[in-house]
C-alpha cells in the first residue's frame, strides 16, 4: 500500500478522539460540546476507514458512511435543542445548567 | 443480475409494525383535525405495540434454532424475540400511562417518537454485527433525546434533553471507537466472526472490548457511567422516564450479554471481572445515593442504577443460568419500573409540581388503588415475596454463586438490605402521614379520572405479582431463549 503507514492514521484518530473527549469535559458552551462529540465520532470514522484500507475490505467504509448519517441526525437534534433553549433565554452554559441536581 | 439477499420479513415484522405505526401517527399529527389528533395517534401506536408483541411471540414460537439474517447483520433467535415481547408490552403500557399527560401540543409527535424508539430497540436486540449494533443504538437514542426534551415549555425538560444528548453522544462515540478497534484487530464486524478470528492478547481487541463495554454501560446506566441518569429521569416527562427506565435498560442489557458472550468468549476472564466491578460500584453508589433523595423520580433513578447492578451480576456469571436469570429479572423489573413512574405521574398531574417524598404524603389513604400499587412496586423492587422481584434476585444470586462469584452475592444481599431503607421510606410517607397535616391538598380539588392510567398501573401490578406465581413458565421461556446463546 502506498502512502503513510496505518500507524499514522491511528495516531491522528487518537489525537482527534482525545481532543473531542477533552472538549466535552472542559468546554462550557453546549455548541462547542456538541461539536466535540462530532469530532469524537469522526475520529472513529477515520479509524474505521484506515483499518478498512489496511484489510482491503469494504465493511469499514460502509460503516463510516452510516456513521456520518447518524452524526448529522445527532447534530440536527442538538442544534434544535440549543435553539429551543436560546428562545426561552436559558443561559447557554453547561456549567450553569443545574436546575436538575440532588 | 445482482444478488439480492433474501429478507426474512417475519423476523423484521415487530420492527416494521412499530415503524408503520410511527409513520401513521406522524401523518396523523399533520392531517387529522386537532380534536381527534391525540386519540388517533395514541390508538395507532397502541395497536402497533400490541401487534409487535404478538409478532415477536410468533417469532419466538417459530424459531427453535437461531438463524442469521441479511448477510450476518441480524439474527433471528429466541432471546431477541423474548426481549422484543418485553419491550413491546412495556411500550403498550407506557402509551396507556401517557394518555392523560398534560401537554400543550405535540401529541402526534410524542406517540410517533415513542413507536420509533420502540422500533429501534426491537431492531437493536436482534443486531448481530457491530454496525447494526451501533445503528440500532443510535436509532432509539435519537428518538429518546427528542422525547426527553419534548415539553419545551419546561426548562428542566430541555436541560435534561441536552444533558442526555451530550452524555449519550459521548457514550456512543466511545462505543464506536471501540468497534473500530475490534474491527481493526479482527477484520470482522459480525459477532461470531470476531470470536472465530480469535487474535490472542491483541491490545486493539482489548481496548475495543473495554470501550464497547463502557459505551453500553452508559446506556444501561451502570455506575460509574450513570451521572446522566438522575438528571434525565427527573427532567424528562414522567411517561418518557417510565419508558426509558424499563425498555432502554432491558434492550441494552440483553445486547450487552449477547455481544460479550458471542463476540468475546475467549476474553471472558477479563470482561467478567470488568462487569463485576461495574456491579459493585452500581450497587454501592445507586443504593447509598438513593437514601439521600427527596425527589421521587430521582430516588427511582438511583434505584434503577442499583437494579442495573443486579442485572449485570447475571451477565458477570457468564453462564446459561445467568442469561436465564437476566431474562427473568427483566419481566418484573420492567413492570415495577413502569408502574412506579406511572404512580408518580398520577401525583404529578394532581399537584402540578414535581413529586417529592413530602408530596406523596397521604396518597395511600386518598387513592387506595394507587397506594396499594406503589406499595407492591416498592416491596417488589426490594425483593419481597409475592412479587417477581424476589425470584428475580434469587435467580441472579444463584447464577452468580454457581459461577463462583460468592462475594458478589454477599454484596448483593447487603445492597438489598440497604435498599429497604428507601423503598420502605416511600411506603412510610404514603401511609404514615395524612395530607392535611402537611397542607398539601391537591391543587384544584380532585383530579380528572384517568381510566387509561389505571389500566396501565393495574397491568403493571398484575405482571409484578403474576411473575411470582407464574415464575416457572417465565423461567422456561427464559431458558429456551438463553439456549440460543453459545455458552
Amino acid at each position: 500500500m502506498d502512502g503513510p503507514d496505518i500507524g499514522w492514521y491511528l495516531i491522528v484518530a487518537a489525537l482527534l478522539f482525545g481532543i473531542g473527549a477533552l472538549g466535552v469535559m472542559m468546554r462550557r458552551s453546549p455548541l462547542i460540546v456538541l461539536l466535540s462529540t462530532e469530532i469524537m465520532l469522526n475520529a472513529a470514522n477515520l479509524t474505521l476507514i484506515a483499518f478498512a484500507r489496511q484489510q482491503g475490505d469494504l465493511d469499514g467504509q460502509i460503516f463510516a458512511l452510516a456513521v456520518m448519517a447518524v452524526a448529522a441526525a445527532e447534530v440536527a437534534i442538538g442544534l434544535g435543542l440549543i435553539v429551543a433553549m436560546a428562545r426561552r433565554r436559558i443561559v447557554l452554559d453547561v456549567d450553569q445548567a443545574s436546575a436538575l441536581r440532588g | 443480475m445482482i444478488d439480492t439477499p433474501t429478507v426474512d420479513w417475519l423476523a423484521l415484522s415487530p420492527s416494521v409494525a412499530l415503524l408503520g405505526a410511527s409513520g401513521v401517527a406522524l401523518l396523523a399529527a399533520v392531517i387529522v383535525p386537532d380534536w381527534m389528533r391525540k386519540s388517533v395517534a395514541a390508538g395507532v401506536v397502541l395497536i402497533g405495540f400490541v401487534l409487535a408483541a404478538v409478532l415477536a411471540g410468533v417469532v419466538f414460537d417459530e424459531t427453535p434454532t437461531p438463524e442469521v439474517l441479511l448477510d450476518g447483520s441480524m439474527v433471528r433467535d429466541r432471546i431477541a424475540a423474548l426481549t422484543q415481547v418485553i419491550l413491546a408490552v412495556t411500550g403498550a403500557v407506557v402509551v396507556l400511562a401517557s394518555w392523560a399527560e398534560r401537554r400543550r401540543d405535540n401529541h402526534g409527535e410524542y406517540y410517533a417518537l415513542l413507536a420509533a424508539a420502540g422500533a429501534g430497540m426491537v431492531f437493536f436486540v436482534s443486531a448481530d454485527n457491530l454496525m447494526t449494533l451501533f445503528l440500532g443504538l443510535e436509532w432509539f437514542s435519537l428518538c429518546l433525546y427528542i422525547l426527553v426534551a419534548l415539553d419545551t415549555e419546561r426548562a428542566t425538560s430541555l436541560e435534561a434533553g441536552l444533558k442526555y444528548l451530550i452524555v449519550g453522544g459521548f457514550g456512543s462515540a466511545v462505543l464506536l471507537f471501540g468497534s473500530a478497534f475490534v474491527y481493526g484487530a479482527t477484520g470482522e464486524l459480525g459477532f461470531a466472526e470476531i470470536a472465530a478470528a480469535n487474535p490472542t492478547d491483541d491490545v486493539f481487541l482489548l481496548a475495543g472490548l473495554a470501550m464497547i463495554l463502557a459505551g453500553l454501560a452508559f446506556k444501561v446506566s451502570a455506575a460509574p457511567f450513570h451521572m446522566w441518569t438522575p438528571d434525565v429521569y427527573q427532567g424528562a416527562p414522567t411517561s418518557v422516564t417510565a419508558f426509558m427506565s424499563a425498555a432502554t435498560k432491558a434492550a441494552a442489557m440483553v445486547v450487552m450479554l449477547r455481544v460479550l458472550v458471542t463476540a468475546f468468549p475467549d476474553q471472558s476472564e477479563i470482561w467478567t471481572i470488568a462487569v463485576a466491578v461495574l456491579v459493585c460500584i452500581s450497587l454501592a453508589w445507586g443504593n447509598l445515593a438513593a437514601l439521600a433523595q427527596r425527589d421521587v423520580k430521582r430516588l427511582l433513578a438511583y434505584s434503577s442504577i442499583s437494579h442495573a447492578g443486579f442485572m449485570l451480576m447475571a451477565i458477570a456469571a457468564d453462564s446459561e443460568r445467568g442469561a436465564e436469570a437476566l431474562l427473568y429479572y427483566l419481566v418484573p423489573y420492567s413492570a415495577m419500573s413502569v408502574g412506579a413512574f406511572a404512580v408518580v405521574a398520577v401525583r404529578e398531574r394532581e399537584l402540578q409540581r414535581p413529586v417529592t417524598l413530602e408530596s406523596l404524603a397521604g396518597l395511600g389513604w386518598e387513592r387506595p388503588f394507587y397506594g396499594i400499587a406503589m406499595w407492591t412496586f416498592m416491596l417488589g423492587m426490594a425483593g419481597f415475596p409475592l412479587t417477581g422481584g424476589l425470584f428475580g434476585k434469587l435467580f441472579v444470586f444463584s447464577a452468580a454463586y454457581d459461577s463462583g462469584d460468592w462475594w458478589l452475592v454477599l454484596i448483593g444481599v447487603a445492597a438489598t438490605a440497604v435498599s429497604l431503607g428507601y423503598y420502605l421510606n416511600v411506603v412510610r410517607w404514603m401511609y404514615m402521614r395524612a395530607g392535611g397535616e402537611l397542607r398539601l391538598a391537591p391543587a384544584g380539588g380532585s383530579p380528572p379520572t384517568d381510566p387509561a392510567l389505571g389500566v396501565a398501573i393495574g397491568a403493571a401490578v398484575l405482571v409484578t405479582v403474576g411473575s411470582f406465581f407464574a415464575a416457572q413458565p417465565i423461567l422456561d421461556a427464559a431458558a429456551d431463549a438463553a439456549a440460543s446463546l453459545p455458552f
